[in-house]
C-alpha cells in the first residue's frame, strides 16, 4: 500500500536550511497497524504528514496504491485524502459550533455523494464509535473522549483505506485515551490499515509495528510483542 | 462540493455570527438604499417635469425672438432676459396661413399688482388669443375663456389662476363676474383655471391672470411685438416639418440669408422634452454615483469583516483542506459568504431605499402641491441587486484567496 524510499525532506526558511527527513525508507502493506514513535523533532510529524499527503518531499520517492506522489497534482492529493484516508488529530479539530452529524458530514461534502448515502453514512459512522445518541449535539458540549470518537467517526466515514493519527491521545485522560485506542485497535483488527504518530510507548504498544525514529532517520523499524490487553478489541 | 452544500455550509456560518453578519451588512445596505431612494427620486422629479412639459398641449412648436447661435443647447437671448421685438403680428398671420399649421397663439407677458377690494398682490399677467385655452391645454375649471370677440373687441375680461383666486376673494367667495383691477384696468373675471402648479419655465400658473392681447399690447405694456409665438402643429404633419416651414417663413420675413444669423429660436415640443429627459438623466445618474460611493465603502468593510473570519476560522481550513476539500471549494465557500452577506444587504436596502422613497411621495403629496408620481424604476432594483452581487464578489475575492492558499499543515496547527 505504502512504499517510502530514501524519502527527504529539507525546510528552507531564510538562509538556513532544515533537514527534516533524511532518507526514510520502507514499506506499509494493507492491514497494518503501525505506530511512527520519536522524540519532538524527529521528523515523525513531517513524515506522517507527506505519507497523508498534506505535504510533498524534497527527495526520495513515496507511492501511495501504486502512484507515486510526484505523478498526482494538487487537485488528485485532495480527492484521494477525501476517499482514501482518513485523519484523526490530537487537537481533534471538530468544528465546535456545528453539531456532530454536521462535523461528520464533511469529509463527505467534498466527495459529491447525494444528501440521502450521506445521511445513511454519517448515522453508521457515529454509531460506530458509540455515540449515537448525540448525533444533534453541538461537538462544544462534548468530552473531550467524545470529542475524539466523534473525530474517528468523521475519520471512517468515506470508508477509507488508511486511517492516520497523530497523538490521537495527547488531549484525553488516560481512560478516554485507552477508549480510543480500543476503537483503533478493533478497526485493525477489522481490516483497516492504521497509522499512529505517538511519543508515548504504551500507545505504540497498540499497534503490530513500531518504526522509531531520530533526527530524520528510522532508527529502528521492529514487529512489536502483541501485548495481552490488545486483544479482544471490539467495535460495534 | 455542490453549490447547494456550498450555500448551505455558508449560510450557516453568516448565521453563527449574526449582529457580525448584520453589522457588517449595514454599509451595503446603506449603499444600496441611497442609491434606490436618488434614483427613484430622480426618476419621479423627471417624471413631473416631463409631464408638465406635456401637459401645456400637445404637437406644440415654439417660436422665441433671438437666436441661439451655439445651437440648441444654449439658451436663446430671449430666455436671458434680453428684450427682442423682432416677433410681430406679420408672422403670426403668416403661420396661420401655413397649411401645417393648425393654430397660432402670440403671446406678451408682464408683472403688475392684481388688486381686489383690500387685497393686493404682484402677479405675472399674460396677454394672449381665444384659442391659448385650447392649445395650451388650460380650459378653465370653473366660468368660461374669454372669446376672438374679446380679443378684437378690446374687452376688460380675465382669466385667473385658482391660487390668485383665493388671495384675492378668499375660500367662500366666488370670484367669476366680480372686478379685479390689474395695472390700473379693471378685468372683468370670466373664468378661473384648474390647479397645475408652478410650470415647466417657472411660471407659477396658479397666480397667474390671462388677459387678451389686444388689450395687453396696447393698454397694458404699449408694445407692438410677442414675447412668443407658440404654433399647433396640424396633426397630419410632423413637427419637424413645421419647424422648417416656420424657419424659412421668418427667414423670408426678417430677411435673414445668413442660417447662423437667425433671429429667432424654434423649439419643439420634443427638443424640450429631449433637453429635459438628458439634464434629469445626468442628474440623476450624478447622485446615484456620489451613493455610490457609500457602497465601495460598505464593500470594504465586507472585505475587512471577512479577512478576520478567514483568520479566525484558519484551523477550520486546515481541517476541510485535510479531509478533501481543494482551494477551489474553499473559494467558493468564502465568496458564497459574501456574495451572500451583500446579496442579502442588497434586499434590505432594496426595502430601505422602497420605504424612504414612499416617505418621500407621502410628504410631498401631503404638503406641496407638486404633482409627484411614486416612481420605482424596476432597472434601479435591479441595477441594486447586480451592484451589491458583484461588490461581494469584487471585495470577497481577496480574502477567499487568502484563505483558498492557506497551507493545511500551518492552519491545522494554528493558535
Amino acid at each position: 500500500m505504502i512504499e517510502v524510499r530514501d524519502l527527504k525532506k529539507e525546510y528552507l526558511e531564510e538562509e538556513t536550511s532544515t533537514r527534516a527527513l533524511r532518507g526514510v525508507s520502507f514499506s506499509i502493506k494493507k492491514g497494518e497497524f503501525v505506530s511512527i514513535m520519536g522524540p519532538s523533532g524527529s521528523g515523525k510529524s513531517t513524515l506522517l504528514n507527506i505519507l497523508s499527503f498534506l505535504d510533498r518531499p524534497t527527495g526520495g520517492s513515496y507511492t501511495f496504491l501504486g502512484k507515486s506522489i510526484d505523478e498526482r497534482d494538487d487537485r488528485e492529493l485532495a480527492r484521494v485524502r477525501n476517499e482514501d484516508m482518513g485523519f484523526v488529530f490530537q487537537a481533534f479539530n471538530l468544528l465546535s459550533r456545528l453539531t456532530v452529524y454536521d462535523n461528520v458530514e464533511i469529509p463527505l461534502l467534498y466527495s459529491k455523494i447525494p444528501a440521502a448515502e450521506r445521511r445513511a453514512r454519517v448515522e453508521k459512522a457515529v454509531r460506530d464509535v458509540g455515540l449515537e445518541e448525540k448525533l444533534h449535539t453541538e461537538t462544544g458540549r462534548l468530552s473531550g473522549g467524545q470529542k475524539q470518537r466523534i473525530a474517528i467517526a468523521r475519520a471512517l466515514v468515506t470508508d477509507p483505506n488508511i486511517i492516520f493519527a497523530d497523538e490521537p491521545t495527547g488531549n484525553l485522560d488516560s481512560q478516554s485515551g485507552e477508549q480510543v485506542l480500543e476503537i483503533l485497535a478493533a478497526l485493525h483488527q477489522r481490516g483497516r490499515t492504521i497509522i499512529l504518530v505517538t511519543h508515548e510507548t504504551n500507545t505504540a504498544e497498540f499497534a503490530n509495528r513500531i518504526i522509531r525514529m531520530k533526527d530524520g532517520l528510522i532508527e529502528s523499524d521492529t514487529p512489536i510483542v502483541r501485548s495481552p490487553r490488545a486483544n479482544g478489541h471490539s467495535i460495534k | 462540493m455542490l453549490l447547494h452544500d456550498a450555500f448551505k455550509t455558508a449560510t450557516r456560518s453568516l448565521m453563527h455570527g449574526k449582529m457580525r453578519s448584520i453589522l457588517t451588512m449595514l454599509g451595503i445596505v446603506i449603499g444600496i438604499a441611497s442609491v434606490i431612494v436618488l434614483m427613484s427620486i430622480g426618476q419621479s422629479a423627471q417624471n413631473l417635469i416631463l409631464n408638465q412639459v406635456q401637459g401645456i398641449g400637445s404637437n406644440l412648436v415654439f417660436v422665441i425672438p433671438g437666436g441661439s447661435p451655439n445651437g440648441r443647447f444654449s439658451s436663446p437671448a430671449a430666455a436671458q432676459g434680453i428684450v427682442i421685438t423682432s416677433l410681430n403680428q406679420r408672422d403670426a398671420d403668416a403661420f396661420s396661413r401655413e397649411a401645417s399649421v393648425q393654430a397660432v397663439v402670440p403671446e406678451v407677458r408682464g408683472q403688475g399688482a392684481a388688486v381686489y377690494k383690500g387685497n393686493d398682490v404682484t402677479v405675472s399677467f399674460e396677454g394672449t388669443t381665444a384659442n391659448y385655452f385650447t392649445v395650451r391645454n388650460m380650459m378653465p375649471a370653473s366660468g368660461y375663456p374669454f372669446t376672438k370677440s374679446d380679443v378684437d373687441s378690446f374687452n376688460h375680461v380675465a382669466v385667473i389662476g385658482p391660487a390668485l383666486a383665493k388671495t384675492l376673494f378668499g375660500e367662500n367667495i366666488s370670484p367669476l363676474n366680480k372686478t379685479i383691477r390689474v395695472k390700473n384696468l379693471s378685468f372683468r373675471v370670466t373664468g378661473v383655471l384648474p390647479a397645475k402648479g408652478t410650470g415647466a419655465f417657472g411660471i407659477d400658473q396658479d397666480n397667474l391672470v390671462i388677459v387678451p392681447l389686444s388689450v395687453a399690447q396696447n393698454e397694458m405694456l404699449g408694445i407692438p411685438y410677442f414675447t412668443d409665438i407658440i404654433v399647433e402643429a396640424n396633426p397630419a404633419y410632423d413637427t419637424n416639418f413645421v419647424k422648417s416651414r416656420i424657419t424659412f417663413i421668418l427667414r423670408h420675413n426678417h430677411g435673414v440669408t445668413d442660417p447662423n444669423k437667425d433671429d429667432f429660436t424654434i423649439q419643439t415640443q420634443e427638443d424640450v422634452l429631449s433637453l429635459l429627459g438628458n439634464i434629469t438623466s445626468i442628474l440623476t445618474l450624478f447622485l446615484a454615483a456620489i451613493a455610490s460611493i457609500s457602497l465601495i465603502v460598505g464593500g470594504i468593510g465586507i472585505m475587512n469583516i471577512m479577512l478576520v473570519s478567514v483568520t479566525e476560522r484558519t484551523r477550520e481550513i486546515g481541517l476541510r483542506k485535510a479531509v478533501g476539500a481543494t482551494e477551489r471549494d474553499i473559494l467558493e465557500q468564502f465568496l458564497i459568504e459574501s456574495v451572500l452577506l451583500t446579496f442579502i444587504g442588497g434586499l434590505i436596502g432594496i426595502a430601505l431605499g422602497a420605504l424612504i422613497v414612499g416617505v418621500v411621495y407621502v410628504v410631498l403629496s401631503s404638503f406641496f402641491s407638486f404633482g409627484w408620481v411614486f416612481a420605482f424604476p424596476p432597472s434601479a432594483v435591479a441595477l441594486a441587486l447586480l451592484v451589491s452581487t458583484l461588490s461581494g464578489l469584487a471585495f470577497g475575492v481577496y480574502p477567499a484567496r487568502q484563505a483558498a492558499r492557506k497551507n493545511p499543515i500551518d492552519s491545522l496547527r494554528y493558535e
